[in-house]
């Protein structure tokens, strides 16, 4: 069974709806799309729905400003019948019933993923939902999240909860997705059993495949997660087949174990160590939103007896550095601290020496994906000459290169951001405005001075060298 | 007892050895002195004797990169030898074949940058480098070049290359270190040696040369640096002021002068603090400043200065010659894992 891919590009046919759509001719196929577009049109009318729906626009036409009224603060669950951007004819459903084909989603829809369950209640969000015309032009190729529901087998508890963790981000970061993931995965390895006639190292991973394709529609898959899941099947097929299975599990237990110590604790001591060999007494460290990495040099830091202060940099809707100031104030010992938003940052980089921030993933040409905002602390430092230090472990290296900030991202759901936020919430269900919070940004590598990692202090042009030095094929 | 220091200072009076080859040298020696029985131990000698040459003297960076490059050699070197004395044998061996070899890096970097110079080059180089030297001597065979050179102040070394460059035949001047702006159009391009390469692909080199890059960046010329492998260097520096070789005391302020002669302090050395009472036992009777001397502003001014590696076009060494990006890939390749 192949492993679902998150961003399946727009779709003439929507997946599991209409199979017989290919056999169809183009225009048997367009007759269809007007006649389920009547129907739901007429289903609108019905029920009194808002707004008339403006002509479908084909997904990825020119950026329209948008028209579509934000969802009000609705923390329900249930996925709203979003009017879908795109030209593509869904089961015109009644707003009422379970959809049974997963709908492209607006994306002003809240965290929608909630394991498929709709309240009664839902329904008033779905109309006013239903309000929305159109979506955004841009950054519909993000792939918003799909609520799975019908699963094809089993989801194991574990995996429900963290998807559940995830959705929420209560689990937030890469790091600790990562590990939450693998421990996750511990569980389902642990309640497994080699069905008869079946080898594990075969069947274990199509038994693992809708576990993540479920983790997947929660949020979409961190680059740490990605390379630890292409590790741990890689062990999995390494498995010798007359192993006794509970020999080959806890095989496999000791393999995630270890490369949860091996790439990212003891890496990150590694990365404590080298970065904060760069820390000298007086320094002014400025870092932004909060990265687990960096948190943990400048506590090493201070516990090696270094007086230095900081400046912590943060941004809504998040607000990360909240926490991290909290950890960095706290104990006997508080380290001296600054706390500003993002807009500030150009009369605070005077005084600064240094810029520390974290990763989300590290790609080939040396450009690092980061939380939002991490690309403008670079550029004006920069234009500051503050050098600017990139802690980042090995195991977040990913083979690929990116450009720009667009081809790959993932955006706040609005639940979330109403959450942290007050100022947001203020800004009621506007017709003409959307709320747009993308998750990460690009910082191109001529921003970045130095990344820490496990292996030494390495500039980013060199990123491209360091799985060859470390003598994998594939990280 | 072995005194490193002594041999060091030994192997360095011959002209053409540079710390780095000298460091190496001199550790052979310490193997060949050492009675370590075990790998470890001799590790650890090594590690000692390396520590007590860097404490000998205040410009430790090429020194650096000549010791960790011979200690990790012997740390990875494969222990295929029946005894430890073998061994020992082995790495002595080595050490000397090494530094022997790489006295030929010189000119093989000479002929590898005479390839970039035209007939009819101006040339701009900065204070005294003996591989800048074979390099203009070797092209001067060939081509027809003219240089100038930097006096390289404080210590002037400028004007000996002028000198040697001069008695061999080539046309070449001394201009001041302000005038390098001034003579930048004229120069076809910059050729300057190094005290190290670094990871980032930087360049360590004496005080002046970040000047001349930043300035042949703005005029678009080509800044090329020479330099020999084992003067490639794991060290990462973010700034000029994250030098090994900074100190406090380096561009640092004098005391201020104070009216009052009670608190009126003959401190000579810098650092900006207030003199607490009864600090100090010598009173200056008169209200005289004290004299800014040659001497006092070499000892506040740095020796070594750090260019960045998007100001350099190219790093000629004897394993090629690299883009400043090859330099860290070559050094990750060499050093990580």
């Amino acid at each position: 069974m192949p492993v679902p891919t998150i961003a399946d590009p727009p779709v003439v046919v929507q997946s599991g709806a209409k199979p017989s759509q290919q056999s169809m001719s183009k225009a048997e196929r367009r007759e269809l799309q007007e006649k389920q577009r009547a129907a739901k049109a007429a289903l609108k009318e019905q029920q009194g729905g808002g707004k008339p729906q403006g002509g479908k626009a084909p997904a990825g036409a020119q950026p329209k400003p948008p028209q579509t009224p934000k969802a009000p603060k609705d923390q329900q669950a249930g996925p709203p019948q979003a009017k879908i951007p795109q030209a593509t004819g869904g089961a015109g459903p009644s707003k009422t019933k379970i959809p049974t084909t997963p709908h492209r989603k607006s994306f002003l829809a809240e965290s929608p993923w909630k394991g498929g369950l709709k309240d009664a209640s839902a329904a008033a969000a779905e109309e006013a939902s239903n309000r929305q015309s159109h979506g955004l032009r841009i950054f519909t190729h993000f792939g918003q999240p799909k609520p799975i529901i019908a699963v094809k087998g089993e989801i194991h508890p574990a995996i429900v909860r963290l998807g559940l963790l995830f959705s929420e981000f209560k689990i937030c970061g890469a790091n600790a997705r990562c590990i939450a993931t693998l421990t996750a995965f511990k569980q389902v390895i642990q309640d497994y059993t080699t069905p008869p006639q079946h080898t594990l190292s075969r069947h274990l991973m199509t038994h693992l495949s809708p576990q993540i394709t479920h983790l997947v529609s929660a949020r979409p898959m961190s680059v740490t997660m990605g390379n630890a899941i292409r590790e741990l099947k890689l062990k999995i097929s390494n498995i010798d087949i007359d192993m006794v299975e509970q020999d080959a599990k806890n095989a496999l237990y000791a393999e995630i174990d270890n490369y949860i110590r091996d790439r990212i604790l003891l890496a990150d001591e590694l990365i404590e160590e080298l970065a904060g060999n760069k820390i000298k007494d007086g320094d002014v460290i400025l870092t932004y939103a909060k990265s687990s990495v960096v948190e943990k040099v400048l506590l090493n830091a201070r516990e090696e007896g270094k007086k230095f202060s900081i400046i912590v940099i943060d941004s809504p809707p998040l607000l990360e550095g909240k926490v991290l100031l909290q950890s960095l104030i706290q104990g006997s010992n508080p380290i001296p601290c600054t706390y500003a938003l993002l807009p500030a940052l150009p009369s605070l980089l005077t005084d600064v020496s240094m810029v520390l921030v974290g990763a989300h993933a590290l790609y080939s040409n040396g450009a690092v994906y980061s939380r939002a905002g991490t690309a403008m602390v670079a550029m004006m430092a920069k234009a500051n000459s503050v050098p600017v230090v990139v802690c980042c472990e090995t195991y977040k290296f990913s083979e690929g290169v990116m450009v720009d900030g667009f081809s790959k991202n993932e955006l706040v759901p609005l639940s979330i951001s109403n959450k942290h936020s007050n100022l947001l919430k203020d800004i009621d269900a506007e017709p003409n405005l959307e709320k747009l919070n993308p998750l990460y940004d690009l910082t191109p590598p001529g921003y970045i001075t130095a990344v820490v990692t496990e292996v030494g202090l390495i500039p980013p042009s060199s990123i491209s060298s360091i799985p060859l030095a470390l003598g994998k094929t594939n990280m | 007892m072995f005194d490193i220091k002594s041999a060091f200072q030994a192997i360095l009076k011959d002209e053409q050895i540079s710390p780095p080859l000298a460091a190496i040298l001199a550790l052979t020696e310490l193997i060949d002195n050492s009675d370590a029985g075990t790998m470890f131990e001799l590790v650890k000698a090594l590690n000692d004797g390396a520590e007590a040459l860097k404490n000998q003297t205040t410009n430790t960076i090429s020194l650096n990169a000549g010791c960790e490059l011979f200690i990790a050699f012997v740390t990875l070197f494969p222990h295929d030898s029946d005894n430890f004395t073998d061994l020992k044998k082995e790495l002595i061996r080595h050490g000397q074949n090494y530094a022997a070899e790489a006295l030929t890096y010189r000119q093989k970097i000479a002929e590898l940058a005479v390839g970039f110079i035209k007939d009819g080059s101006v040339i701009l180089t900065h204070s005294y480098s003996r591989v800048v030297m074979q390099t203009l001597l070797l092209a001067h065979k060939r081509k027809r070049i003219s240089v100038f050179v930097t006096e390289a102040r404080p210590r002037g070394l400028g004007i000996k290359t002028a000198e040697a460059l001069t008695a061999a035949g080539v046309p070449s001047t001394v201009i001041l270190d302000s005038a390098v702006a001034y003579v930048m159009d004229k120069v076809d391009f910059v050729l300057v040696g190094s005290e190290a390469v670094v990871e980032s692909g930087g360049l360590v080199n004496a005080v002046g040369s970040n000047q001349i890059a930043i300035i042949a960046r703005a005029a678009n010329k080509p800044f090329y640096a020479l330099a020999e492998s084992y003067k490639f260097h794991r060290l990462f520096p973010l700034s000029q002021y994250d030098l090994p070789s900074h100190t406090s005391k380096i561009l640092s302020f004098p005391r201020p002068l104070l009216s009052e002669p009670s608190l009126r302090t003959n401190a000579p050395d810098g650092g900006l603090s207030y003199p607490s009472s009864g600090s100090t036992s010598t009173n200056q009777p008169d209200l005289e400043s004290p004299r800014i001397t040659q001497e006092s502003i070499s000892q506040n001014n740095p020796n070594v200065d750090y260019t960045r590696p998007d100001l350099i076009s190219l790093v000629f060494s004897d394993v090629g010659s690299l883009t400043p990006e090859g330099v860290s890939q070559y050094l990750v390749g060499m050093f990580a894992g």
